[in-house]
Formats: structure tokens, sequence, C-alpha cells
């Protein structure tokens, strides 16, 4: 499956030895304490517990459950918040709004559909309408905006340390990937959507259609539709 | 199955989305057509090649929006019955931007803040609001506007901005709230350098010096971010974070000064093995010639000790 071609480049990729403590506050055990201390101790107490008891425990009120379940999900909602936006301010923005909209509805959470549907339905949202806004004013080039609204080309500052020391390589790679993403720039909100689902994140079709709220067969036309164009605009830039 | 079929559903072939019978036809074709085979080897190619763009959040972005999430979340529990309140977030966070006058009077240095808008009163009926008071006080949001038919009245709840200023020392912890809240939120790189400098004399307080390790990692301005780095500088050899965050810096920074003060910084601790790891990466493969030579020497230095 051509998901697994994506290759993945940790911008913050650590060396060995020790690990970056990003969270757990030595000293104060202040307000950053609070996601990593509790969410270990968390993670023991309700590692053997399923997913639904999670749910229905963050329902009830119970922060920590929700905590929890806000880890299990995070990483992949802000890798598509930011796959989308390209920009990590945005990325950010939705990833709270995302979840704050969940823990403000989680009631409304009938188990009709798995969480990471009904999750990714908000998120999914998020993205088009911020998708929907960007394109009046969104040229070509995959350009990041920075918190400060400038704009800062993210492909020449993410570096491939696996690339070694070939210049000529990582250059046609930066390439490849600016043309890619000017061509991903070209296709309609839904569409992006659809393909980033399909392609990067490697959901059913099925899956795809609920959490877009339409049908399997629509999403199977809007694949396809973006795959035509985005082979086109690759064969255009040639 | 004829070929214009196959090449439809080849798409879905490739996502491994096509029914069993469907599947068979269609791999039945390809052993036959070497027109559908070739066109389905193109496909793979684009496929291949779109996997690029691969943009990942760093451990840090997620790790700063645990944070934030968590911040979120403690003042949403703790505003009363916010449950019944129309909460939007994104306005919230958009007014935290633009507007801070939302509970006490807050200064950001040097930022008028607001939306100027004015309203006026409807044709008819009472007015019972001066032009004055709106138009003289910066509206920040409107939370909400009714209007009562029977009496033509329409009532509108809005915030103001009320500009004010703050004075104290650096010590008082109102005036280092508002730098902090600066330094973090404040879209003139201007006014974050100097709050970034007047707070890195103050990186003896954690918290302070947890923003000065979100500034270094951060911000977009490299002027603040060098700023910030001189705040860390007493604190690489005692505290192991803002270690991390100098080497981080040198490793992945994009400007050469900043990486430039941050090896410099690191000259106390090159014994530490995490530092030594990364400066053997840069005197192998980093494009700066200065970086390159200062690791060698101070790898060197470390080798001389051993």
């Amino acid at each position: 499956m051509p998901a697994e071609f994506v290759w993945s480049l940790q911008v913050g990729e650590r060396v060995p030895q020790r690990k970056l403590a990003t969270v757990a506050d030595e000293e104060t055990g202040g307000p950053t304490a609070g996601f990593s201390q509790r969410g270990a101790m968390v993670s023991q107490a309700l590692s053997r517990v399923d997913d639904n008891v999670l749910i229905r425990e963050a329902q009830r009120g119970n922060r920590a459950a929700f905590e929890e379940l806000v880890r299990q999900y995070d990483q992949a909602v802000l890798r598509l918040a930011l796959r989308l936006t390209a920009s990590e301010a945005d990325a950010q923005d939705i990833y709270q709004e995302a979840f704050l909209k969940a823990y403000r509805n989680l009631t409304g959470f009938r188990f009709e559909c798995s969480f990471y549907t009904w999750l990714y339905r908000i998120v999914t949202n998020l993205c088009l309408d911020h998708m929907r806004k960007r394109k009046v004013r969104k040229e070509d080039g995959p350009v990041t905006v920075a918190s400060d609204g400038s704009e800062i080309n993210v492909l020449d500052q993410v570096s491939d340390d696996r690339a070694g020391s070939n210049p000529e390589r990582d250059l046609m790679r930066r390439e490849l990937g600016r043309k890619i993403g000017a061509a991903l720039n070209r296709l309609t909100p839904r569409e992006r959507m659809v393909f980033e689902l399909k392609h990067y994140q490697g959901l059913k079709l099925r899956t795809i259609g609920e959490m877009l709220h339409t049908t399997e067969e629509t999403a199977k036309n809007t694949l396809f539709r973006a795959t035509q164009k985005l082979r086109g605009s690759l064969t255009e830039m040639r | 199955m004829n070929c214009e079929t196959v090449k439809e559903n080849l798409v879905l072939h490739s996502y491994g989305e096509l029914a069993d019978d469907a599947r068979f036809e269609l791999e039945q074709h390809l052993e036959r057509c070497p027109d559908c085979m070739r066109e389905r080897q193109a496909l793979r190619e684009f496929q291949e090649q779109a996997a690029l763009p691969a943009l990942e959040p760093s451990a840090s972005m997620l790790a700063a929006a645990r944070i934030r999430l968590h911040d979120a979340l403690d003042s949403a529990e703790q505003s009363a019955g916010w449950r019944n309140l129309v909460f939007d977030p994104m306005a919230w966070l958009r007014q935290v931007r633009f507007s801070p006058a939302l509970a006490s009077a807050i200064l950001i240095i040097g930022f008028t803040a607001g939306v100027l808008t004015s309203f006026t009163a409807i044709p008819r009926g009472p007015r019972s609001v001066s032009d004055d008071s709106v138009t003289s006080a910066a509206v920040a949001g409107i939370r909400g506007i009714s209007h009562d038919p029977s009496t033509n009245s329409v009532q509108i709840k809005y915030d103001s901005v009320v500009p004010q200023s703050a004075n104290g020392s650096l010590d008082d912890p109102r005036i280092e709230q508002l730098l902090v809240y600066a330094a973090r939120n404040q879209q003139n790189s201007g006014v974050r350098v100097e709050s970034v400098d007047l707070l890195s004399r103050k990186c003896s307080n954690p918290q302070v010096r947890e923003l000065m390790m979100y500034s270094l990692r951060y911000d977009t301005n490299p002027g603040v971010r060098l700023k910030a780095l001189g705040g860390l500088q007493d604190f690489v050899k005692s505290d192991l974070r803002v270690r991390d965050a100098v080497v981080e810096a040198l490793l992945y920074d994009s400007n050469p000064g900043v990486r430039t003060e941050a090896i410099r910084q690191l000259q106390p601790v090159v014994a530490d093995g995490s530092v030594r790891a990364a400066l053997q990466i840069l005197a192998d493969k980093d494009s700066n010639n200065y970086i390159r030579q200062e690791s060698k020497r101070m790898l060197a230095s470390v080798a001389g000790i051993q």
C-alpha cells in the first residue's frame, strides 16, 4: 500500500541517550506536569481497560480518562492537521479546537460509530473549513505560515538525516516535494482531504465516507478525480 | 473487463479497495494486456512520488499542543457553568490574541487591541447607549445581539478593551505575567524581543525558563530566539531540559547566529554524552564551516581530558 512509502522526517529527531523531557516538570510540578505524570499514572491504571470504558468515564467528567483518550489519538490528529494546513500554528489551533469540541460534545457520543471516526469527523470538518478559507488566497507552492503571519518554506527547513550527504538527491527530493505540494494545492478541499486520508493515512474508503458524511461511492469518485488531477499536474510540471 | 473499466479500477486496486471478484477480473486482464500493465506501472510511480512531502509533527510540537490543551481544559473547567455557555474556542483564542481584556485590565506593551466598530442605536425607540461610550472604547467582540420586536429595541452585549498601562519592577508578578503573555502571543516581533529580553534576566524562575525554551524552539524571529538563548545560558549546566533545548537549537535552528551562540554555550558541558553525539554529527555533516570546525575542536578538547 502506498502509505508505506511515506518517509517520516522527524524535525525534532533526538540524539540517543536522553529523551527530551518536554513535559515533565521536575521542579514545580506545575501545569506542565499534568499530562506526563498523570498520563503515566493513568496509563498504568487504565492500561487493560477497554476504550469504551475510557469513553464512558470521560463522559462522566473524568478528566484523566479524557486526557488518556486524547493521548491515544492526538499524534495522528496533529499529523493530519499539519499535513493539510502546512502551518504549525494552524495545525496547533485545529488540534486545540478539535479536542475542546470533543470534550464539550462527548456526552453526545452514542457509540453509533467508533470514537476514532467520530473524532476524525470533527477534525476533518475543521480542516476543510480551514482549507476553504485559505483557498481564496492560496497560490502554488507549499509554504508554511508561521505564527506571526510570515511565510517560511517548510520544505527548505526540513532536513532528512537519512539522506546522508547526498546534496543532489536532497535537492531532487525537495523539488519533487515542492511540486507535489503545489499539485495538492490545486485540488478542491474535499479532493485533497480524500486523497490525504486514503493515500497518506491509509484509511478505508468506507471509513472516509463516514467521516465526511458521504457515501463510499462518492469517496471513490473523489479519489479517482484527485488522482487524475494530481497526475495531470505533475506531468505538466516536468 | 475492458481496458477502460480496468483503467478506472486501477486506482482502487492499488489501494486494495477492489471487491474480490473485480480484483480477480482485473488481475486476469492485466496479465493479458501490456497497455494496462504500463498504466499500472505509471500509476505506481506516481503514487511513490506522492509520498512526499512528508510533514511530521515533532515531539516538541506535540508536547506543546498537549500543554496548551491541558491549560484550556483547566480554564474550561473552572468557568462556572461552562457547559451552558456557548463557548467557541476559535473565537476565544483569537480574542486572546487580539484583545486581552477579558477579566481584568491587562496590558500588552505598546499594543492597542480590538476591532474598532461603531454601532448606532436603532432608529426608533430609546437610546440606551450614548455615542460617546461606544466610540471611545475599543470594541473587542460582540457577545450577543437580541432584538425585542414589540418595542423594537435592540440589545447588544459586547466586550470592550480599555487601554491601560502597568508600572512596576521586574519582580512584580503582575509585570512578569504580562511579559510572559507578550512573549508568547504578541504578533509584533519587536515587542516579543523586548519581553524576552526582560524575562531572560529572570530565568531562575522555572516557568520563565520554560517560556525561554518555548521561544527558542518556536519563535519565528531569530532575534527573539537569540535573546531566549542568552537567558538560558546560565542553566545549561544545571538543567538538563535547557541543555537539550540548546542542543536542539544547535542542530535544527535555521539561523547561523543562533547556532553559533548555541555551540558556544555548550562548551562547559561538552563532556555530556548527548552533547558529544550531537557534535559528532555536526563535525561530519554540517554545511556551515564554522560549526564544523568548532565541533571538531570541542570534541578534540574532550578527547584530551579523557
